[in-house]
């Protein structure tokens, strides 16, 4: 439990000055169970504090701390070193910004302007289907449930767009895809039609490569690919 | 350097903070007044990333279509325990609209676990019983494991449709009141660096809790008391701040819940030496006994030295043991948190003991509000046009100790009472906002920029988390408390002499650290203070050298700070108006034992 490792971070670093991305290389050692955003904060505090990140919840369930670490996007707050070791075969690691918007500082991307393609998608119901009596919830059918509720299940922390082979200048992005195909499945949106109208824009499911990136990195393990083939089928169910 | 005033915003309703209450709230006013202009404003990078979204267990509601349940009962239970410090009139009120609230999540499409009807499924949770306290009773409505992230969901979505104004990544660092009403708020955008005024008719603090105060908490990164320092900082009092939640078993190291089910199934704890040690303090009920009794036998255990310390985080803790268990208890009953031992700490339930220790985990204290969510000052007169709720505020639904579900329940409710109460309000007040010129933010930014010295933001707050956990968490005595005020104050002393690498505003992540760190500051020190003049022991208060209830301290406390750093208690009379309403059960509303 007490060994040590001796780690090298190589981090990208842009400063607001003249937005130019740089690598900085720090030395640091930690024990097998401590987490990337434990490094980060040991960097802040012991070598320098300006190195700039992000991170709220801290176990997996807000999606803040997002980056690219070796390329893989991930979670920070979610790999263990002596994980990390292992997964890349080194104690070097390379820490990025995720690509899915204009870098704000170092680790830091403009999250509204990533979020922006999520909003157009409309992440809530547009015009809900009234409860049959009065002061009773609707009732849905826990298999029907079943069939969209691991797609529910996602936090926006963006690794998906990030790891995915489509642009996110021309495609809205798996994240996006799943906010909007919830509410097709979901019985209590009656907007069908401006939903699918989005899905199957230029934007849409059709910008898809079927790489199943998406699947692959989501720290969720939200099988995102599934759900895009479902809309891709034209939601067969239907 | 700027700190001057880049530019001026308006608008009708300020909300700063944007969680479940701050959404909840939102989305009411919108929903009674379409029109209104409402900002947000956010320290975390987006809505979804509040705390609220962590929240996993269930929302407490009695659902008036079960015949076995009564509001009755879930009112009593809340009063029982608070250990009879929450206000009577706040209980009720919120315990009547809990399935009205249910309700409105679900018609705007959270995801609810169903049960084969269709209809909402529901859980038992420790405290929630029917027929004042006779059997556990099912009154939580939950969406699996991640019942907050459905609200923060729904409530953001609700509030975007409606076209709601998010400013995020911005913090709220100086309050603009003046005889006694409130006009907005000193904003800085760390995005740009550039600080702005944000003018509004109603300003609704919801800033979440604290939890960061305390080196081991269930809390975000994120929490650290900002709103508590944002009133404090204006002469306005901070209410029970010495009531703060330590939940027996977090995971040591990422500072999750392993919640209560592990002791349920059987899950033994055991010190350094492997010995079964709940029978030495609970003999009958052992791992089954109430969590404040759990988290005092534990944190006993590791300051008589029979802890373990992993050095990689450097944390005393206990162990719980499960490996006795059959692999179906592993696999269908804790699947979550053997998933998070597994993921945070590289462990297997099956296999490995697991390393579990009392953590922060929720401030019941906060702004002192009336049972509509205005701010009251230490003489409960009210600050026109300021409101607060969610965990930051104290109305007060959870007095000295919180029942599990009922913090979700409070912030949606509170949100939503708020929000009628500002759309009310708004009717009275004139079309023109009143512009104040700002009186503290700019000598504090140009101190916290312009310092110098070597003395470290990261090594000051570690210090203060450090010696609260150490001195004013699950036991707390008059010399513990004692010793962290002197280390605050010590603390406070070398905060003068941090330095700030970058002087560009711009997402300067070491200027927000500064500020933070005065924030947890002023929060540990109404925490000492409060703590320190409670000399009984009440809820999760608990003082070893006055270790029982006294009626002599049946009121809340109520801690101001001045200029010059001293602290001011005063106090507030509980509301008992269900016991004084007479009547058919008014006698559990009575000053009551909490036994279980």
């Amino acid at each position: 439990m007490s060994k040590l490792y001796d780690l090298t971070l190589r981090i990208q670093r842009t400063n607001s000055e003249d937005g130019k991305p740089r690598y900085q290389t720090y030395q640091l050692q930690a024990g097998p169970i401590m987490r990337f955003v434990d490094l980060l904060r040991m960097i802040n505090d012991d070598q320098d504090p300006s190195l700039t990140w992000n991170s709220s919840c801290e176990h997996g369930q807000c999606g803040t701390c997002s980056m690219r670490i070796n390329g893989r996007p991930m979670l920070a707050c979610e790999l263990l070193v002596e994980n990390g070791v292992e997964m890349f075969n080194t104690t070097t690691f390379t820490l990025e910004p995720l690509q899915v918007a204009t870098v704000v500082r170092d680790l830091v991307v403009d999250s509204d302007e990533a979020y922006e393609r999520v909003n157009r998608v409309k992440p809530y119901i547009i015009d809900p289907l009234p409860p049959g009596k009065d002061g009773e919830e609707h009732q849905i059918n826990p298999d029907q449930l079943e069939l969209y509720v691991d797609a529910t299940r996602c936090i926006n922390c963006f690794c998906c767009a990030s790891a995915c082979i489509s642009s996110h200048r021309t495609f809205l992005g798996p994240n996006a895809m799943l906010a909007t195909i919830v509410r097709v499945l979901d019985s209590r949106e009656q907007e069908k039609k401006e939903r699918l109208k989005t899905i199957y824009s230029d934007q849409g499911v059709y910008r898809c490569h079927t790489s199943k990136a998406c699947s692959h990195v989501c720290p969720k393990e939200i099988d995102v690919a599934h759900f895009i083939a479902l809309a891709k089928k034209g939601f067969a169910l239907e | 350097m700027k700190i001057d005033i880049d530019s001026t915003l308006r608008c009708d309703v300020l909300i700063i903070g944007a969680g479940g209450a701050a959404l909840r709230c939102a989305a009411e006013i919108f929903e009674k007044r379409p029109d209104t202009s409402i900002i947000s404003i956010t320290k975390v990078t987006h809505p979804q990333k509040s705390h609220t979204s962590t929240a996993q267990g269930g929302l407490a509601a009695v659902d008036p279509k079960d015949p076995l349940d009564a509001t009755i009962y879930h009112m009593f239970d809340t009063w029982k325990g608070s250990d009879c410090t929450a206000d009577q009139n706040v209980v009720k009120t919120i315990c009547e609209s809990a399935w009205e609230q249910i309700l409105w999540l679900e018609n705007r499409g959270m995801h609810f676990s169903r049960n084969r009807d269709g209809r909402l499924s529901k859980r038992t949770f420790g405290g929630h019983t029917r027929n004042f306290g006779e059997s556990s009773i099912y009154r939580a409505v939950f969406e699996a494991d991640r019942t907050g992230k459905g609200i923060m969901d729904t409530s953001w979505g609700e509030t975007l449709k409606k076209g709601i104004r998010f400013l995020n990544q911005t913090i709220g660092i100086e309050l603009l009141i003046e005889n006694k009403q409130c006009h907005g708020v000193i904003a800085l955008k760390q995005k740009e660096g550039a600080f702005i005024k944000i003018l509004s008719k109603a300003t609704v603090i919801a800033t979440g809790g604290s939890g960061q105060v305390y080196r081991v908490t269930t809390n975000c990164r994120q929490n650290t008391g900002d709103g508590l320092a944002l009133v404090l900082q204006s002469g306005l009092p901070v209410m029970d701040p010495e009531a703060v939640q330590f939940h027996p078993t977090g995971i040591v190291g990422p500072g999750i819940l392993a919640s209560e089910t592990l002791r349920s199934v059987g899950g033994i704890l055991r010190n350094r030496d492997l010995e079964p040690f709940m029978i030495e303090y609970a003999p009958k009920m052992k791992e089954l006994a109430p969590r404040d009794l759990v988290a005092r036998a534990i944190e006993s255990e590791i300051r008589g030295g029979r802890g373990i310390v992993n050095p990689d985080h450097d944390i005393a803790h206990v162990w719980i043991d499960l490996t006795h268990l059959p692999d179906e208890v592993h696999e269908k009953q804790i699947p979550e948190v053997s998933s998070f031992f597994k993921r945070y700490v590289n462990l297997d339930t099956k296999t490995d003991l697991c390393p579990v220790r009392p953590s922060n985990h929720y401030h019941m204290g906060g702004i002192p509000t009336n049972a509509w969510g205005e701010v009251e000052d230490k003489n409960r007169e009210i600050i026109g046009g300021l409101y607060g709720a969610g965990e930051c505020a104290a109305a007060s639904f959870h007095g000295f100790n919180r029942l599990g579900t009922n913090s979700i329940l409070e912030l949606i409710t509170m949100g939503s009472l708020v929000g009628n109460k500002v759309v009310d309000y708004l009717k009275t007040m004139p079309s023109a906002h009143h512009d104040l010129i700002p009186q503290s933010y700019q000598p504090r930014f140009h101190n916290y920029l312009n310092s110098s010295g070597k003395e470290s933001i990261g090594t000051l707050r570690s210090r203060l988390r450090t010696v609260m956990t150490e001195q004013v968490s699950v036991f707390r005595t008059e010399d513990s408390i004692s010793k962290a005020i002197d280390t605050i104050e010590d603390i406070n002393d070398r905060a003068l002499h941090t330095s700030i690498t970058s002087s560009h505003l711009a997402m300067n992540q070491e200027l927000v650290q500064r500020w933070e760190l005065e924030n947890l500051l002023l929060v540990a020190k109404s925490i000492c203070y409060a703590a320190r003049y409670r000399k009984e022991s009440r809820g999760a208060h608990f003082r070893d050298d006055f270790s029982v209830r006294l009626d002599e301290f049946n009121h809340h406390s109520l801690v101001g700070i001045d200029d010059n750093g001293d602290c001011h208690l005063s106090r507030r009379e509980i509301d008992m108006s269900l016991f004084e309403a007479g009547g058919e059960h008014s006698e559990k509303f009575d000053f009551i034992e909490r036994s279980y």
